[in-house]
């Protein structure tokens, strides 16, 4: 930038700075909103009157640029501006041609007395005021649906900012100490959209003539570019067309935006290092003017966002604003950005959670903090609002913190570590086999009574279908899951207003059940429940129904009738014609009766039901599950003699268990749950499986020297046992037993290994399981509220140790006994213990943290005296559930003992 | 059986070491998976006498860890009457696929010798051994010439 130029760009900026400025000086009152956008076109017109004249020769109005009597000719542009103020405020005489509509391509550079040579049409990048017609149409909300080819009469010459210019007027304004000029250029940028969205552009490598380069990301900044930075209008024609070819540019670079993001940071820090921060005011009320003419916009023009895909720089920018939290922001300003952005369509929405994923877990964590403290400021503030006739879910400034939340949470799942492609596919054959087979099957049972397949899939969010990012395909999002969790306003959650407006549609209002990633798994509990019971509901009013119409027999319920010696046959031979017959019922409330007893079904008799069943089932000489004592959890067994049936029975057991609130005691794995979720068990999976396993897997991934294959001597064939314990071998591919395993197969060794043991070798008897389950739970939202590990928590409930029963169960040895001092003192500080300590002292004594089939008491623990009194720390023995114990002499020894002990200890040794 | 490369191999390294304190190894050819041996301790007190252990590979073998079971009783604070052994090397927590049998063995054997009393299965042994070793090696003497295999002659 020459020095020349840099003075032509402060005149500019002065110039154009008090236009708008005087105009944002206060908030605009949506009463006099118009009079005032009105006022601002009257002081415009007669700026450029006074700057540019009106276009006629010999005009005859004194206070025109036109005219022979012009006095102010050569004057400073604020000083023009000032006066076309006063001309106002006079109601002076306004030339009846309106000089903006003057083509200013055709009389170029009237005002400016250097580089007439260039032409309108030549890039210039260092252009600092670009003169466009507004883009949006905020200032005036007459004609809020303006297009780029609509006539307006209001033309601003449209100042941006760059970096080198904040920094600049920053040095300036400090050596000067006068912050004032720097507050209009805060003030007159920060309202505009359109200043916005051309501030801060990338710079094409190079010099700023590389405009015809075949980049796309050089050809997009263009269009902003074809203007000569000494003009202060553009042919709208033109303009028009260059916005469209960048429209259809931009089409190629679909994760890109054109802000120079660094060069944004670098200049945010230069502005929050400014003492004082005297611009703050200025900025709120700008952003607040921005966020409302922009939210109107886009309310009014749902295409404005294909008209200028710039305007998504808007949105960029301003969320890099270090202070949008600040208290200054967080009442008006920030909520009512939130406002505007949740009006971005869908697509805009979503390229916005592509650009901001590429900032990072930070950037995106430090964003989702800030709308958590929005909501939360929100809730405090309106405490005893709350309650009748209005809840949270009625709050516009929380819905739109929400919906922009789920930006933020698609971002992150965006950039997160997701599956790969193949696995999806892989899954999504899988899945649709498994849907295939259940029509299959229900058409064979009943024809009139299954619904459309649509109605039984679940609603994908249009997010995650866009960006095509699902939560369920990413393990570890750029910002952990828990972090998206607002627990005030789970507290405050009215579950009857949130399901009522589960289907609305309307902007002010907002049902959490569609952005679940802000409930706590509680709330999300209760929502489902609610929804099953209103299902329940509803089959039993239309079987009422049917019984007038049609004059059947009424089955308000799911009535099962079982003997107690029958148990699993009648349970399986009911629920099966059932499924046959018609499924719906199976949505029905459950009513268990015992064959001769009289109890009848308020709950408890389902729950009794339930755990007699899976007692039964799971018992390992029923040969249905295996057990891993390791983990103490159940997994199917692979060389199973029972039919699909049986495993199918289960699903719908467990899918009955959530239906009806009931929790029962079953030992899966989570990787059951996400497999019921449609995913595939992968490597990462069998720890929880096969811990042994897993962790041997993973030693020979980590084996680095050649000598794999003599330490090893593995091959693609693998061993396990039946259930009567004899070796089986199977090949992982064809010929296992020929392959060897070497450092560069090993990899696929390790992920054939864990697909065949989590989804290969239980295919069959996973399909019939899941099948059932989805008999149940197809309608539910279990699949759009729940994670896998949530599913968890509702089939088991949470698990509290109950560490009474432990010390009921608990034996001991060597010296010690029930009433021994020192027991006394363990099972008092053991008590106080809070649950993640007795987690850890479980973890050490018994070598997992899962509580075995039937509860704490049948974990057969073993305290044994170990010597007299010292300073040794309590050790275990976690092959035989053995905690050896110093006979400590006092309470508060045992105490730190112990708690070292458990809180250090992850080694094992001989100590 | 998969893992049948690999036991041959360790199998025949570990005759062909020939220790002295593990010997009479007796595998089935049919079922490789289940080896016998004989612990043959040369300090005090176990010296007197040999003891069996029976070493059971899971079909999983190198990736779970193998079992190993004295088949003779003995005197001693880490292993319980039952002739179970608490032996952190092939424990499912530290159990490393790479780690050889006779790695096993060795560090059985160095177990046997010297007892950890800090880690004991039998904690009344531990006890005596670190209280009163005399005791101990006297109670554990005699307990070998009860109990114990006849050593191999040779």
């Amino acid at each position: 930038m020459s020095n020349n130029e840099k003075t032509e760009d402060q005149s500019g900026t002065k110039a154009a700075s008090i236009v708008p400025a005087s105009l944002s000086e206060s908030r605009p009152q949506t009463g006099d909103g118009m009079k005032r956008a009105a006022a601002k076109e009257q002081i415009e017109k007669f700026y450029y009157q006074l700057t540019d004249g009106c276009g006629r020769e010999n005009c005859e109005n004194a206070h025109c640029a036109s005219s022979p009597t012009f006095i102010l000719r050569d004057q400073e542009r604020n000083t023009l501006a000032l006066k076309a103020v006063e001309l106002f405020r006079n109601k002076a005489d306004l030339c009846g041609v309106q000089p903006s509509k003057v083509a200013r391509a055709a009389k170029p550079a009237q005002a400016s007395s250097s580089s007439q040579g260039t032409s309108p049409c030549e890039p210039s990048t260092s252009a600092c005021t670009t003169p466009v017609k507004p883009v949006v149409s905020f200032m005036k909300p007459s004609s809020s649906s303006s297009s780029l080819s609509e006539k307006s009469a209001s033309m601003a010459s449209v100042q941006y900012l760059t970096e080198e210019k904040i920094k600049e007027l920053v040095d300036e304004c400090e050596g000067s100490k006068s912050w004032s000029k720097f507050i209009r250029l805060i003030g007159a940028t920060f309202n505009n959209p359109e200043s916005l969205s051309i501030s801060f552009l990338m710079q094409p490598e190079g010099s700023g003539q590389t405009k015809h380069s075949k980049d796309t990301n050089t050809k997009k900044f263009d269009e902003d570019k074809d203007v000569d930075e000494k003009e202060d209008f553009i042919d709208i024609q033109s303009k028009h067309k260059n916005n469209q070819t960048a429209i259809e540019q931009l089409n190629l670079s679909e994760d890109d935006v054109s802000v120079d993001i660094a060069s944004v940071r670098r200049a945010f820090d230069a502005l929050m290092n400014i003492p004082d921060l005297p611009f703050i005011p200025a900025l709120t009320n700008a952003l607040t003017y921005l966020a409302k003419g922009v939210h109107i916009d886009l309310k009014f023009n749902p295409l404005i966002l294909k008209q200028n895909p710039q305007l998504l720089n808007v949105f960029v920018i301003v969320m890099e604003l270090p202070c949008l939290s600040s208290p200054e922001f967080i009442e008006r300003a920030f909520p009512d950005f939130c406002k505007a952005l949740c009006k971005l369509p869908l697509s805009g929405q979503c390229k916005l959670a592509k650009v901001w994923a590429k900032f990072g877990a930070d950037w995106v964590r430090e964003r989702v903090q800030s709308l958590h403290q929005l909501i939360t400021v929100r809730i405090v503030n309106n405490e005893g609002r709350w309650g009748r006739g209005y809840h949270i879910n009625d709050d516009a400034d929380i819905a739109s913190a929400t919906r922009v939340m789920k930006i933020l949470y698609y971002a992150s799942i965006y950039g997160g570590e997701r599956d790969s492609e193949k696995t999806i596919a892989e899954e999504k054959s899988i899945n649709d086999d498994d849907e295939n087979l259940q029509d299959m099957l229900q058409l064979q049972g009943a024809v009139g009574h299954s619904e459309p397949k649509e109605l039984r899939h679940q609603k994908e969010d249009p997010y995650a279908q866009q960006l095509n990012a699902y939560s369920i395909d990413c393990r570890k999002p750029l910002v952990p899951y828990e972090e998206f969790i607002n627990e005030l306003l789970n507290e405050y959650l009215d579950v009857e207003t949130d399901y009522k407006y589960k289907d609305d549609t309307d902007d002010t209002k907002i049902s959490f059940m569609n952005h679940s990633y802000i409930l706590t798994t509680a709330s999300k509990f209760t929502l489902m429940y609610f929804d099953n019971r209103v299902r329940m509901f509803n089959e039993r009013r239309s079987s009422i129904l049917q019984t007038i119409v049609h004059g059947l027999p009424p089955i308000p319920y799911l009535r099962l009738q079982v003997r107690r010696d029958h148990l699993i046959d009648d349970a399986l031979v009911a629920l099966e014609m059932t499924a046959m017959d018609n499924p719906q019922d199976l949505k029905k409330q459950l009513f268990i009766e015992f064959d001769g007893e009289q109890g009848l079904d308020e709950g408890g008799v389902s729950k009794e039901f339930f755990q007699l069943v899976i007692e039964e089932i799971f018992n390992i000489d029923f040969g249905m599950f295996v057990y891993n004592e390791e983990q103490n959890v159940f997994w199917f067994n692979p060389t199973s003699f029972e039919n699909d049936g049986q495993f199918t029975l289960i699903g719908i057991m467990l899918g009955l268990a959530i239906y009806n609130s009931t929790i029962v005691d079953v030992h899966f794995p989570a990787v059951v749950y996400r497999k019921l979720m449609g995913k595939k068990g992968t490597f990462e999976d069998l720890k929880e499986v096969d811990t042994t396993l897993a962790k041997s897997l993973q030693e020979l991934m980590d084996y680095t020297e050649d000598d794999i294959d003599e330490v090893f001597m593995q091959t693609f064939q693998i061993g396990y046992k039946d259930v009567f314990g004899s070796s089986l071998t199977h090949d992982l591919k064809e010929n296992g037993n020929q392959i060897n395993v070497t450092q560069q197969n090993k990899k696929e060794f390790t992920t054939l290994y864990a697909d065949f043991i989590l989804n290969k070798s239980i295919q069959k008897q996973f399909r019939a399981f899941k099948r059932g389950f989805q008999m149940v739970v197809n309608e539910s939202p279990l699949k759009t509220l729940f994670k896998p590990e949530e599913i968890e928590l509702l089939v088991c409930g949470s698990k509290e140790f109950d560490f009474s029963a432990l010390e009921q169960a608990t034996e001991y040895d060597a010296g010690f006994t029930a009433d021994h001092r020192t027991i006394k003192h363990f099972w008092e500080v053991v008590h106080e213990f809070t649950e993640e300590q007795k987690r850890k002292l479980l973890q050490f004594t018994t070598g997992t943290d899962k509580v075995p089939v039937g509860g704490l008491s049948k974990l057969k623990l073993i305290i044994a005296r170990n010597g007299p009194d010292s300073e040794r720390l309590p050790t275990a023995h976690t092959c035989f559930n053995v905690l050896l114990l110093p006979d400590y002499t006092t309470k508060e020894k045992l105490q730190e003992r112990l708690i070292k002990a458990i809180s250090y200890s992850k080694g094992f040794g001989m100590l | 059986m998969a893992a049948t490369r690999r036991l041959q191999k360790e199998l025949g390294d570990l005759r062909k070491a020939d220790l002295k304190t593990f010997r009479n190894i007796i595998v089935d050819e049919s079922n490789i998976l289940k080896w016998e041996g004989l612990i043959v301790p040369d300090q005090v007190p176990f010296n007197k006498g040999a003891f069996k252990v029976e070493i059971n590979f899971p079909a999983e073998y190198p990736f779970k860890p193998p079992k190993v079971t004295f088949k003779t009783k003995i005197y001693h604070p880490n292993i319980d009457e039952k002739g179970q052994v608490c032996l952190p090397i092939i424990s499912p927590e530290h159990w490393k696929p790479a780690t050889k049998t006779d790695q096993v063995i060795q560090s059985l054997i160095a177990l046997v010798q010297e007892p950890e009393p800090g880690h004991p299965l039998r904690p009344d042994l531990a006890e005596e051994f670190t209280r009163d070793k005399k005791k101990f090696f006297k109670n554990a003497d005699e307990y070998t010439k009860k109990h114990s295999e006849k050593r191999p002659t040779d």
